[in-house]
Formats: C-alpha cells, sequence, structure tokens
C-alpha cells in the first residue's frame, strides 16, 4: 500500500556514496542528449555505411568464386589483410563522419556549459576538473569507438566467421592488438581535437566551424607547404596526414609519406597533451561562482 | 556547529579579499550580508572548497575546508546565483543527473528528483526543456537541484534575484519551510535586507574581507545602537552636530522625521538636554523598531 505522505518537502532516506566512476552518469547524459539532437540518428546510422561495404567486401572475398561475373579483376581490392583493416580505419569518410557526428553531438560538451553558466552546477558537486572532463571525453570516446573500434572488431570476426578457419589470425596474430590499439589512439586524438574544439567558444556554431576548418585547413596547409618546399616534412601540418601515418605503422603497412612515423606520433602526442593543459587553463579560468 | 571558520585570510594576487575571518555558523538559517566586494563570494567559494584560504583554518559540517572538500560539496547544497542550467534537457534528467553526481544511487536520483520538483513547483512542468522556462521556474529548478540530494547544508546566493513580487514570495516560502522545519541548515547571501530578515534568525555581516557583526539579528540590534523617532520644531543644524559629536548618528526623513541612532549605553535624556540648549521644541519622541537595514547602515558605516 502506498504510503501517505504531507504535503511538503521531504528527507532521503538513502546514503550518498563516492562512485567508482563519478564521471559515468555526465557521460551517460551526453550520450543521451546526442542522439536526442535532430538528424543525429539518421547521420550515426550513416556512419555504419563503410563498415557494411567491408563486411561485404569480406564476404565476397571469401567466396570469389561465387562472384566471379561481378569481380573480375577486384582480386587484389579483396584481399583482406592487415592493409584492409588499416584502410577501413584511415578512411576520410569516417573521419569525416565522426567529425560531423561531432559537430551535432559534441561541439556543445563544454561550449554550452560555459554559455549557460553550468560548470558550478557540476563543481558543487563532489567532482574534480578531471572527473568532468572524463565524463565530457567519455561521450567522444563512445562515438569515435562505435564508428572505429566496434567495426573493425565485428570485420575481423566476420572474416573468421566467412573464412571458417583460423588462419588469419594464426599469419597476423597482432592484428587485434593493432586494431586495439589504432583505435584507442584515434579515440584519443578525437577527444582532444573535440573537446578543445568546445572549450574554445561559448557558441556551439563556432565550435562546430573551428572543428571543420582546424581539420580540414591542416590539410590544406600541407598541400600548400609541399607546393612550396616539396618535403614529404609538410604531412606533419595536417592532422589527417598523421593519422594516415601512425596507421600505417601500427598495421605494418608502408606509410603514405617518405618520413618517419614517430615525428607524426609525436605530432599528434603533443597535440593531445597541449589541448589537455589548454582546456584545464580554460576551466581554471572560469568563475565558479561570481 | 555546521561551519567553523577560523583567521581566513585569502587573497586574489595583491588584492585581499578576506583578512582574518572567523565565525561560527549553528542550526537554522542565516544571513550572509555585506556591500559588493566585502568578500561574501570568496566566502562561499572557500565554504565549498574552491578556494584554498592563503592563512587560516576552518571546517564545514565537520570535515576540513583544507582536505575534505568533497565530502563538503556531498553534503552541501547550492543554489547560484547566475542563470545556469544545461541545455537539451528537461528538469527531471537535469534534477537527477545532479543527485547523482552528488553520490545517489541513478534509481533513487530519478525518484527524488520528481519529489523535489513537485515541492519546489515544477511538477507539472518537469518534462519541458529547461530553457523554456521562465526566470521564475529556473530559480526553482536551482533550489530543486539544490535540494536533491536531501543536504544537511544548503548555500542559497540570492536567491530571489530576478523575480516578480509573486515569485519572489513563493520562493521565499520555500526556502522558510525548508529552513525552519526540515533540519537544514541555511546559509543565505542576499543584499535583499528584507529576505534576510524574513528567512533568517542570525546574520553575519561581512564587510572589506572582514566579519563586521555576526550573531542573532535581533540581539545585534539591541547592542549595536538604539533608534529613537523625533518630530522638533526649530533648526536641526546645531543640535544634529552636538548629537554627533555624542557619537550618534543622525537622519532626517523627507516628511520631516529626525531618526537618531544612539550607541547602546547612551542616555536618551541627553537628546532633550540637547534640543534645550539649541532652542528646539521636541513634539514627538518614541523609542522606534530598528530594522535589518539600519543594523547594516551602521555595522557597515553607510547611509
Amino acid at each position: 500500500m502506498a504510503e501517505v505522505r504531507e504535503k511538503g518537502y521531504h528527507h532521503w532516506n538513502g546514503q550518498l556514496k563516492e562512485r567508482y566512476w563519478p564521471f559515468w552518469p555526465i557521460t551517460r547524459t551526453g550520450i543521451k542528449l546526442a542522439f536526442q539532437r535532430k538528424r543525429f540518428k539518421f547521420l550515426f546510422a550513416c556512419s555504419f555505411i563503410p563498415a557494411i561495404s567491408f563486411a561485404v567486401g569480406i564476404y565476397i572475398s571469401e567466396r570469389l568464386e561465387d562472384f566471379k561475373f561481378m569481380a573480375q579483376g577486384a582480386e587484389r581490392a579483396l584481399q583482406v589483410n592487415p592493409n584492409f583493416f588499416k584502410t577501413y580505419l584511415t578512411m576520410d569518410f569516417i573521419y569525416f563522419m565522426i567529425l560531423l557526428l561531432m559537430a551535432l553531438g559534441g561541439a556543445g560538451l563544454i561550449a554550452d556549459d560555459f554559455r549557460h553558466k553550468a560548470v558550478q552546477l557540476y563543481f558543487a558537486r563532489p567532482l574534480t576538473a578531471t572527473d568532468y572532463l572524463l565524463g565530457k571525453a567519455g561521450v567522444v570516446v563512445f562515438f569515435v569507438g562505435i564508428l572505429t573500434f566496434l567495426p573493425a572488431v565485428v570485420l575481423l570476426l566476420l572474416k573468421l566467421l566467412f573464412s571458417g578457419s583460423f588462419r588469419f589470425f594464426l599469419d597476423y596474430p597482432w592484428l587485434i592488438l593493432s586494431v586495439i590499439f589504432f583505435s584507442a589512439f584515434l579515440m584519443v586524438v578525437f577527444t582532444a581535437f573535440v573537446l578543445l574544439a568546445s572549450s574554445l567558444s561559448k557558441n556551439r556554431n563556432y565550435v562546430i566551424a573551428i572543428m571543420f576548418a582546424a581539420y580540414y585547413l591542416s590539410e590544406i596547409t600541407r598541400g600548400i607547404f609541399y607546393l612550396i618546399f616539396r618535403t614529404p616534412y609538410s604531412a606533419l601540418l595536417s592532422l589527417p596526414a598523421n593519422l594516415q601515418q601512425v596507421g600505417a605503422a601500427f598495421f605494418r603497412v608502408k606509410t603514405p609519406y617518405a618520413i618517419p612515423w614517430f615525428l607524426s606520433l609525436t605530432v599528434l602526442s603533443l597535440f593531445c597533451f597541449l589541448a589537455y593543459l589548454l582546456i584545464k587553463r580554460k576551466l581554471r579560468g572560469v568563475e565558479v561562482i561570481k | 556547529m555546521s561551519i567553523e571558520l577560523q583567521n581566513i585570510h585569502f587573497s586574489y594576487g595583491r588584492v585581499k579579499a578576506l583578512n582574518g575571518v572567523s565565525l561560527s555558523i549553528g542550526e537554522g538559517a542565516t544571513g550572509l550580508l555585506g556591500p559588493n566586494g566585502a568578500g561574501k563570494s570568496t566566502l562561499l567559494r572557500i565554504m565549498l572548497g574552491f578556494l584554498k584560504p592563503d592563512q587560516g583554518e576552518g571546517k564545514v559540517l565537520g570535515y576540513d575546508l583544507r582536505t575534505e572538500q568533497k565530502f563538503i560539496r556531498r553534503q552541501v547544497g547550492y543554489m547560484p546565483e547566475d542563470d545556469c542550467f544545461i541545455p537539451g534537457m528537461d528538469a527531471v534528467t537535469l534534477t537527477a543527473l545532479m543527485g547523482e553526481l552528488s553520490g545517489m544511487p541513478r534509481q533513487e536520483a530519478m525518484k527524488r528528483a520528481h519529489e523535489v520538483l513537485f515541492y519546489v513547483g515544477l511538477g507539472e512542468a518537469r518534462y519541458r526543456p529547461v530553457e523554456t522556462y521562465s526566470a521564475g521556474m529556473r530559480q526553482r529548478l536551482k533550489l530543486a537541484q539544490a535540494l536533491v540530494h536531501d543536504p544537511k547544508l544548503l548555500f542559497l546566493d540570492e536567491p530571489t534575484s530576478n523575480l516578480d513580487p509573486g515569485g519572489r514570495q513563493e520562493i521565499l516560502e520555500l526556502i522558510g519551510e525548508v529552513a525552519a522545519s526540515k533540519d537544514i541548515r541555511v546559509l543565505l547571501s542576499s543584499h535583499i535586507l528584507a529576505d534576510i530578515e524574513l528567512i533568517c534568525d542570525r546574520v553575519v555581516i561581512i564587510n572589506k574581507g572582514e566579519v563586521a557583526a555576526i550573531g542573532r539579528i535581533e540581539d545585534l540590534k539591541m547592542v549595536n545602537y538604539q533608534l529613537y523617532e523625533l518630530k522638533i520644531k526649530g533648526e536641526l543644524n546645531g543640535f544634529r552636530q552636538e548629537l554627533e559629536e555624542a557619537g550618534c548618528r543622525v537622519e532626517e526623513t523627507e516628511d520631516r522625521l529626525v531618526r537618531v541612532f544612539t550607541p547602546p549605553d547612551f542616555d536618551h535624556n541627553l537628546i532633550f538636554k540637547s534640543a534645550a540648549r539649541n532652542g528646539i521644541q521636541v513634539r514627538h519622541f518614541v523609542r522606534s523598531r530598528t530594522s535589518l537595514e539600519d543594523l547594516f547602515a551602521r555595522v557597515v558605516g553607510v547611509d
């Protein structure tokens, strides 16, 4: 039988507990809010088009005899090897979709909190600045992971399923580690990129502009520098080029630019570290209470 | 004691914000008063654990200000002055999120969010996006998120700002109810003296980074001065000068009522003697009730 209560304020009888992951409610809410945005679900579904295409590719590669009539001369393209997975994880389309999804669901992660002075609501709770940042980072990690790590693992499993043997895994036993570590690397880089952009303005439209401009201008700058100096080191100026280099190194395939891959790794790591410092500084600069 | 501070000093670079603040606040509702720049916000920041004092010690709800900020924030509810919210959310989601961040289990936080939203009068609007709320509704929402985890101590920063008279009255009633009967200690920072006088029985007046007065409002009024209201016939200037030299403060209202604030041990017969010396007829003389406004003006030294 339901309790009959007096009108007015009532005490809560539970016990407040310290969470093991205090940032998790922020991440969960951020993901939920992203899905509530207009067109987000549609774009999210579209992001899986490359994964589906690659899955079909794996299927056809295992049934080349059946598809001879339509796959003439495509044997090389349909070779499933580390380069196949590297191609998936360094595809421009995937990165574009990540940017697009983050424009809708990630641009406001910090910008909206700054704009609507919500940071003080978070910090009036038992949270540190790192907890807050981890909560926001979790949203980006979730979406980047779901577009990179998850499909790549599924593709590996499909290869196992369609080939019906473990030979592929015995040939490339390190491949699963490459998928895990390169996906994790992508998550870190895109998280730093999105959160840095989101902390640079209170207006989410400006944040979206900053995200796309920074990403594509870095590539344009690379092109301009290459035209002027004719040096492959110009690739170090480009975010996508550096990702391509590091991706190639992780999957042990030939790097697209004739420069050591660890330079790209250093550039991206430095970028992530500087982004972290800048975001922390931005947060510290927020007036928690006026 | 819910708050105990001893000799708290804090500076923003070369600017001294707090200069040896010592106070203790116990049960009930306490008002935090002070002119702009007095150090109220800095004091709140320190009590919430956002800032570490340069010098001094303190405890809030028994937790150390320097080392146990997380525990303090778990037990304290904070209603900020700013119009702040998380866009894209409805009130239930926002309030439940704040409960969860304080350490409530998810289901409990959601259940409790519904309860407090009904309590503050947002029950019907709890599924509406918060950006569509009016100023008064947002103010209630801020109170709800401060109450969701059932805090032991509530910091309210200008809770009635931007509200129309009706909304102000309703918020004050809610705060009054929480403060009076629900075992929650309230620290109310406001520049609206009437709000503090209505809700609080104790007050801390901060001026220039120091505690200018602290105690029960009624006691402070008695201790700091007495107020006499006079209607006179004659020239005020000489009379005023003589009383001011004797340590009184003299005000003349628009309807020519003369208000004389005297020191606590002042003999009121001296007012009559001074009037006689200055050739003034005293036609009306009454010891008046003093207001918090008078106390504030007296302590802070402003008119």
